[in-house]
C-alpha cells in the first residue's frame, strides 16, 4: 500500500514549469507613397479671400502618389475647411476647394483618372488603377464672413492626402 | 618611435592600387532635345568623349485634345545603322483622358546600344491632338576606359609598342616536305626524274648557245667579212710602223774582238772576318735557341 502511494505521489508532483514566448516580426513596405511636390501658397486679392490661384499670387499646392502596386489604393485628398494656424477669428469662415490630375507617367493606364474621379464635399477619390506616380494639383479658397476683412497675420491651412487601401 | 609606428601603418594600409578621378565612369544629362522642335539630331546633341552610353529618356509634355478622341504620341529614335527605332516610347492617350494633362515619363533604355544606332529623335503625334511644352533629356554614363588605352591606369592599358618592321622568316616545316614523307622507292624514283630532268635542261642549254654561235658566225660572215679584213689589214700596217719605231731605238755598234782582262785587284791579298757579324749572328743563334725551347716551358 505505501509502495503504491509512493508511486502515485511521484508522478504527481510536476516537473519545473518553463515557458518563453517567440516574437514574430515583419515589415510592410508601403506600396503607396505620398510626397509634396510643390508646398502652396496662399494669395490675398482682396480683404476678405484667400486662394491658391495662380492669377490671384497664389501658388497651386501639389501632391505626388507613387504606387507600385495597381489596383490596391485609393488617393483621396480633401481640400482645408479649416486653418491650422490663424489669428483669432471672429466669424465664419466659407471654404472651397477642388483637386485634379496634373500629371503622370501612364498615359495608357492613368490617362482616365480625372474623369473617373468621385467627389464628395471638400474630398476628391482617384481609383489608382496603376502602378507610376501621379500628380494631383488642388485649389483652395477661404473666404471671410460678411466679406469682412481677414485679420493680419500668417495663415496656415493643411491638405489632407491619404491612400486607402481597397 | 610613434611616428615611426605610425609611418609604418600608413604605408601597410595604403591602397596599392586605385582609380584616378579622371578614368572614373560618370553621369550625365543633355539639354532639352526638343527645344528646338519635334526632331532633333543625336550627333549635335550628346557630347563627344567616346565610351557614352544612354541608359535612360526623361520626357514629358502636356496633351491637347478632345476628351473624346484617342491619341498615340511617340518619343522615338530612328536606328542609324538599320530600319525602323532605336527607341520608342508611345503614350496611349485614349477616349477619357483629358487635354491639358501633363506626362512626366522616366523610360530605361537598354545598355550598350552603340552611339552610331541613335539616329534622329523625334515626337510625333498621332491622331487628333498636339502636344505642348515637350521636353526631352537623354541620360547617359561616360566610361573613360572605354578605350583601354585613354589612360596607363586604366585596366587593359598596354604600353605602347612602336612598330618594327620584321623581316619574313621562312620555317621549314619537316611535315610538310614532300621529300621527307615520301617512301625509299619514291625517293629513288623522285632522283632520277630530277636527274632526266637537269639533262634536258643541260642539253637545251647546250642547243641554244650552239644556236646562237651558228647565228652569229653567220651574220658576221655575211655582213662584217669586208669590213673584218680592211681592219685587219690596217692593224697589220700599224704594227709594221710600230716595229720600224722599234727598231730604231737600237744603235749601230761593232764590237772588236780580243780579251777583256779584270781590272780590279785586291791590294793585300787577304780578306779579314766580320767580327761584328758573327756576334749578331751568335745572338740570332741563341735567342732562336730560346724561343725555341720557351714552347717546352
Amino acid at each position: 500500500m505505501f509502495k503504491k502511494l509512493l508511486t502515485s505521489i511521484l508522478f504527481l508532483v510536476p516537473f519545473s514549469a518553463h515557458s518563453v514566448d517567440v516574437p514574430i516580426t515583419g515589415n510592410v513596405q508601403s506600396r503607396c507613397v505620398i510626397t509634396t511636390d510643390t508646398p502652396g501658397v496662399y494669395g490675398n486679392p482682396n480683404a476678405y479671400t484667400l486662394t491658391t490661384a495662380a492669377a490671384d499670387g497664389g501658388v497651386q499646392p501639389i501632391v505626388r502618389y507613387d504606387v507600385t502596386l495597381a489596383d490596391a489604393y485609393y488617393a483621396q485628398i480633401t481640400t482645408p475647411t479649416s486653418f491650422a494656424l490663424s489669428p483669432s477669428l471672429s466669424d465664419t469662415v466659407t471654404w472651397t476647394g477642388s483637386t485634379e490630375v496634373s500629371s503622370l507617367s501612364d498615359a495608357t493606364n492613368m490617362g482616365s483618372y480625372e474623369t473617373n474621379k468621385i467627389t464628395f464635399g471638400q474630398t476628391t477619390q482617384y481609383d489608382l488603377t496603376a502602378t507610376g506616380s501621379t500628380w494631383f494639383k488642388s485649389t483652395s479658397t477661404a473666404t471671410y464672413g460678411g466679406n469682412k476683412a481677414f485679420p493680419g497675420g500668417t495663415y496656415t491651412a493643411n491638405i489632407e492626402a491619404v491612400c486607402i487601401a481597397k | 618611435m610613434q611616428k615611426k609606428l605610425l609611418l609604418m601603418a600608413v604605408l601597410v594600409f595604403w591602397p596599392s592600387y586605385s582609380y584616378s578621378e579622371s578614368i572614373a565612369p560618370y553621369f550625365g544629362t543633355t539639354p532639352n532635345a526638343a527645344a528646338g522642335g519635334t526632331t532633333w539630331d543625336m550627333n549635335t546633341l550628346l557630347p563627344t568623349p567616346p565610351g557614352l552610353d544612354i541608359n535612360g529618356v526623361i520626357y514629358n509634355y502636356t496633351i491637347q485634345k478632345d476628351v473624346n478622341d484617342s491619341v498615340d504620341v511617340h518619343v522615338q529614335n530612328k536606328n542609324a545603322n538599320d530600319t525602323g527605332y532605336i527607341f520608342r516610347e508611345t503614350d496611349e492617350w485614349g477616349v477619357g483622358s483629358l487635354g491639358g494633362t501633363e506626362i512626366r515619363k522616366v523610360v530605361p533604355v537598354i545598355p550598350n546600344i552603340p552611339r552610331t544606332s541613335w539616329g534622329q529623335g523625334s515626337i510625333e503625334v498621332e491622331g487628333p491632338g498636339s502636344i505642348e511644352d515637350p521636353n526631352v533629356v537623354y541620360m547617359y554614363k561616360v566610361d573613360p576606359c572605354y578605350d583601354p588605352q585613354f589612360d596607363p591606369n586604366c585596366p587593359g592599358y598596354e604600353i605602347p609598342i612602336p612598330v618594327i618592321a620584321t623581316p619574313e622568316i621562312e620555317i621549314y616545316d619537316a611535315t610538310q616536305d614532300e621529300y621527307v614523307n615520301l617512301n625509299d622507292d619514291e625517293k629513288v624514283l623522285l632522283e632520277e626524274n630530277e636527274k632526266t630532268v637537269e639533262e634536258e635542261l643541260d642539253e637545251d642549254e647546250e642547243e641554244e648557245e650552239k644556236r646562237k654561235r651558228e647565228y652569229r658566225l653567220a651574220m658576221l660572215a655575211e655582213t662584217n667579212a669586208a669590213q673584218l679584213f680592211a681592219e685587219n689589214q690596217r692593224i697589220q700596217q700599224m704594227n709594221e710602223i710600230m716595229q720600224n719605231q722599234v727598231n730604231n731605238t737600237y744603235l749601230n755598234k761593232t764590237i772588236n774582238g780580243g780579251a777583256y782582262n779584270e781590272t780590279i785587284t785586291i791590294v793585300d791579298k787577304t780578306i779579314d772576318d766580320n767580327n761584328i757579324g758573327l756576334r749578331n749572328n751568335f745572338a740570332q743563334q741563341l735567342l732562336h735557341e730560346q724561343m725555341v725551347q720557351e714552347q717546352y716551358n
